[in-house]
Parts: C-alpha cells; sequence; structure tokens
C-alpha cells in the first residue's frame, strides 16, 4: 500500500498531505503539553530543559519513524 | 544504380565487427542493497541521537573540569537514573541505549552490503562462492561505527557494573 503522507528534505520530514499534517500537529501538541507539564513539577530551568529535550527527541523519533514508513517514493 | 549500392550494403555488412563474447568471463553483476542508504542513514540519525546525546552529557559530567554549566549534564544523568528507577519504564534505558543503536546498524548495514553466493569452476558446481560487496557511503558507515562505540560502551558500563558489585 503507497502512503504519500511525508515528503523528505534533509533529515527532517515535512507534511505532503493532510495525514501528514495532522500527524505533524498532534506531534507539536504533545511536544508543547510536555513542556508544560515537566515545567509545573520541575524545580529548576535546567531540570525542565534537561526533560524536555529528552522527550522532544523521543517525539521527534516516534514522528520519523512514522514519516519513514508513510513517505512519498520517488521514481528511481 | 541500385546494384552497386546493394554491393556496397554487402560489403559494409560483411566487415562489420562482431563483438567477442567470452562465456568463461565472470558475468556483471547489478549489486542491488536491500534498503535505501540516504532513506537508512535519515532514520539511523534520529535513532543514535538520543544515546549520543546521553553520552554526551555523562562524559561532560564526569570529564569535565569547567564546572560552567555542569547543572544541565547532572540533570541529565539524574533523569536517566530516574528511568531506571520508575516502575513502567524502566525498560526505557536499555532499549534508547542498545535496541536503538543495533537496529541503526542493522539498517544501514542492509543499505551498503551486497551479498552474492555463487558457483564457481569448471563445471559450475563444484565450488561455491561467497562474496561479500561494501559501498562506500560514508554517512552509513559513520552511523554503523558511532552507533557501535555506543552499544559498546554501553556494554562495558554494565560488565564493570556487575564485576564491581559481584566483587
Amino acid at each position: 500500500m503507497k502512503l504519500n503522507w511525508f515528503t523528505r528534505k534533509g533529515v527532517i520530514y515535512w507534511p505532503a498531505s493532510a495525514i501528514g499534517w495532522v500527524i505533524l500537529v498532534i506531534a507539536v501538541a504533545y511536544a508543547v503539553y510536555t513542556f508544560i507539564d515537566i515545567d509545573s513539577r520541575s524545580h529548576s530551568g535546567s531540570d525542565t530543559m534537561i526533560n524536555f529535550v529528552f522527550n522532544l527527541l523521543l517525539i521527534g523519533l516516534i514522528y520519523t519513524i512514522i514519516a519513514y514508513f508513510t513517505e512519498a517514493r520517488k521514481a528511481d | 544504380m541500385k546494384m552497386k549500392e546493394k554491393d556496397e550494403f554487402l560489403k559494409q555488412m560483411e566487415n562489420l565487427k562482431v563483438p567477442e563474447v567470452n562465456p568463461q568471463e565472470h558475468p556483471q553483476l547489478v549489486k542491488m542493497a536491500i534498503m535505501n542508504a540516504d532513506r537508512s542513514a535519515v532514520l539511523g540519525v534520529w535513532l543514535i541521537v538520543v544515546p549520543c546525546y546521553f553520552l554526551f552529557c555523562v562524559f561532560m559530567y564526569y570529564f569535565s573540569h569547567i564546572r560552567v554549566g555542569t547543572s544541565w549534564f547532572a540533570a541529565m544523568f539524574r533523569l536517566m537514573s530516574s528511568l531506571d528507577k520508575t516502575r513502567y519504564i524502566d525498560f526505557l534505558g536499555p532499549v534508547i541505549m542498545v535496541v536503538l543503536p543495533i537496529v541503526c546498524i542493522m539498517i544501514n548495514s542492509l543499505a551498503i552490503i551486497h551479498v552474492n553466493v555463487q558457483k564457481t569452476g569448471p563445471r559450475q558446481s563444484t565450488v561455491r562462492e561467497f562474496s561479500v560487496t561494501i559501498k562506500i557511503k560514508v554517512w552509513n558507515i559513520l552511523l554503523i561505527l558511532i552507533s557501535l562505540v555506543i552499544v559498546g560502551t554501553f556494554i562495558a558500563y554494565v560488565m564493570t557494573e556487575h564485576i564491581s558489585v559481584s566483587n
């Protein structure tokens, strides 16, 4: 089954369809929610940033894995 | 006129050089890898970015003599050790440090390695030849090496901790 949800530019996948945009918006919204949640529980700025960067990289990894399997393939 | 043209054409055809085909010569192979090298490199970067970030923080925490910004590295170190102690996400540390780099090694290896088994010898049946071809793709090779270092570091850490605990 061919899914053309994302297109790749360098190391970043960009949405190429409505479903792709929905996934990107969900990822960004979850990252914002994570930041607010971590910030409300942390004791310092570096504590917030460390936890947030770690979560952000994991969100980026999951987003990339989804995009990897659903990207538009170029005809060779 | 027509006969002359026909003769010239026949002469040209007779003088044509036919390419020589040597059936004993090794046949040309199309060496296709299983996975696309560029796509594997991109996914590989994302797979090792978290362990690289963690290792960088640990090394800076222990080996940095400059105490500026050490709270950042100390916080990262605390985060990873707290992962081990938290009940439902205690598996996350080994997954990040071992499983993700191993997946990176696998997909990048499949993108640059071509393996071929064929029968050789005078009767094409006596000897089997196994040949491995590695494409020189800098990014894929670099990602494989970095992943090996991450996995090696983690294994070394686990082994030394096990030895120190048992002593």
